[in-house]
């Protein structure tokens, strides 16, 4: 499984670094595919505002839900093929660093600088012989980045249809019994492709760490790595709450439309706020691992100024 | 500082590049988004947090009596305290970008400065970076504007048939329009991103040449 997603994730030998990446076009076109969908179920909400008065408003509004949702998902579809675009244009850098590192760097004074725990401009690192091995967190982002996207993606088509479903009864027993599975199916969906996006900034984060022990390790260098830094640690806390918050929502949707629950819509009114809140809590758990990228790099660029400067 | 277009295949050159004899540095939207970047964090929790917060008052309220305009006031304000949120993580994670492309770019001029190299090329902003910068202000209009109206709205609730009617009908148009800003503030974030490969593409070239000088 991994190897698999790693023929995804890895440039393909002989990929030529100068043409441009197939997953940025693809990634932008879902993006806007997405876009439309969203507009479509936005100006359908306009028009169901026009018939509150006669009660028939909602039937509208259950469809626009889900249309307007799908977009989303298929928007975030597209950022996640964007993604492994990134990793495959970082493995081609690293192939680049590789190359050229030898040529541009000082020839150093025969020492090496030593091993262990330092403070860095960027945060606590440490300086081995050769490079770190991967991280579990890693190791786990690597595996599950596609079955999550994969999965997320059928709960989202999936409750799109009980969304559709939902839209086209009458019986109001069942509308709410439908249109409950439907919101707890797309948001779940929606948590998992976030949770997908997640990975692979994780993923991300280990090329740049890997990538980095390979380039000094392959030009004989003291390998110097940035530790976790306080901003992965709790963007992976972050993110496991985003998760668990999302099937927490999808849960108690069920309970709802299962007819659990004597009073439905005092449930929906605080269930709404919570998936959002699932989202949310993973989208605050990605600016985390975004952040953490830039500080990664930013130690990533000192550490090759250090080497062509002074050889070690 | 000068302006090129290359038109060779070897090069850094697919590329419009700006020529200096010294590194750029961040240009002012990165340097903005390395300091509003966790300032806008902390906003989107505190939003997601009063958002839920009232959301869970609103049920208990729905509970106790039914549809009411307490119920619809609390309807408007929930929603607009979980927008406040929305809007600020996806600014966040625009800022958060920003950074990283600031990254890119100061530490590719300040490698070319250490190298010594002739000139230090640093990539122009491309358009997908300028598409990211506009869809990003116009998705924060189409959040924030809806935000302000369901406050002003949740203030001309009034217990009657009529404006229970109408509170439904704008939270209703106010939703349409929040959706279409979340999916343009996505398609922004997906055009920052789409600039970070531009970014890496460009540096995988500018890099092999840098032993010519």
């Amino acid at each position: 499984m991994v190897a698999r997603m790693e023929t995804l994730t890895r440039p393909a030998p002989g990929l030529d670094f100068r043409k441009p990446s197939k997953q940025r076009q693809i990634g932008i076109a879902l993006g806007l595919i997405g876009l439309v969908l969203a507009v479509i179920a936005g100006i359908g909400n306009f028009g169901a505002a026009g018939d509150v008065a006669d009660g028939t408003a909602g039937e509208t509004l259950r469809w626009t839900f889900g249309l307007s949702v799908a977009g989303f998902g298929i928007v975030k579809l597209g950022i996640a093929v964007i993604l492994v675009g990134i990793l495959v244009r970082l493995w081609l850098r690293v192939a680049s660093v590789k190359e050229t590192m030898p040529q541009v760097k000082a020839p150093g004074d025969g020492t090496a600088d030593p091993n262990g725990t330092f403070t860095s401009a960027w945060g606590k690192a440490t300086a081995t012989t050769s490079a770190p091995t991967a991280l579990p967190i890693h190791k786990m982002a690597r595996t599950m980045w596609f079955p999550m996207l994969a999965m997320g993606f059928m709960a989202l088509m999936a409750g799109l249809v009980l969304a559709l479903v939902a839209s086209g009864e009458s019986n109001p027993g069942s509308v709410a019994s439908w249109f409950a599975w439907a919101q707890g199916t797309m948001f779940l969906g929606e948590a998992m492709l976030l949770g997908g996006i997640a990975f692979l900034l994780g993923s991300i984060l280990a090329a740049i760490r890997d990538g980095g022990g390979e380039v000094q390790e392959s030009v004989g260098v003291t390998v110097k790595t940035l530790k976790m830094p306080a901003s992965a640690k709790a963007f992976v806390g972050l993110m496991m709450v985003g998760m668990m918050l999302g099937v927490a929502q999808f849960v108690l949707y069920i309970f709802v439309a299962t007819g659990s629950s004597a009073s439905p819509g005092a449930w929906f009114a605080w269930l709404g706020p919570l998936r959002e809140v699932s989202l949310g809590v993973l989208l605050s758990s990605i600016v985390l691992a975004l952040y953490t990228i830039g500080t990664a790099l930013g130690f990533q660029f000192d550490r090759m100024k250090q080497i062509i400067g002074t050889g070690k | 500082m000068t302006t090129k277009t290359h038109q060779t295949e070897t090069q850094s050159t697919d590329f419009k590049i700006d020529i200096s004899d010294h590194g750029p540095g961040r240009n002012k939207p990165q340097r903005v988004g390395r300091k509003l970047v966790l300032p806008m964090f902390v906003m989107a929790l505190m939003g997601f947090a009063g958002g839920l917060i009232v959301a869970i008052i609103r049920a208990a309220e729905l509970s106790d009596n039914g549809v009411s305009d307490t119920t619809e006031v609390l309807k408007h304000v929930g929603a607009g305290f979980m927008f406040i949120g929305f809007a600020a993580v996806f600014a966040a994670i625009s800022f958060a970008i920003a950074r990283i492309l600031g990254e890119f770019r100061a530490g590719g001029g300040e490698v070319q400065d250490t190298i010594g190299t002739k000139t230090v090329n640093t990539l122009k902003m491309p358009a997908s970076a300028r598409v990211f910068l506009v869809g990003m202000m116009m998705a924060m209009m189409l959040i924030l504007v809806p935000v302000i109206l369901h406050f002003v709205f949740a203030a001309d609730v009034s217990d009657t048939l009529a404006s229970l009617e109408q509170s439904e009908e704008r939270f209703i148009v106010l939703e349409g329009i929040r959706r279409i800003g979340v999916a343009v503030y996505l398609v922004s974030i997906a055009f920052g991103l789409a600039t970070i490969i531009k970014v890496l593409r460009f540096e995988s070239i500018r890099i092999r040449e840098l032993p010519a000088g």
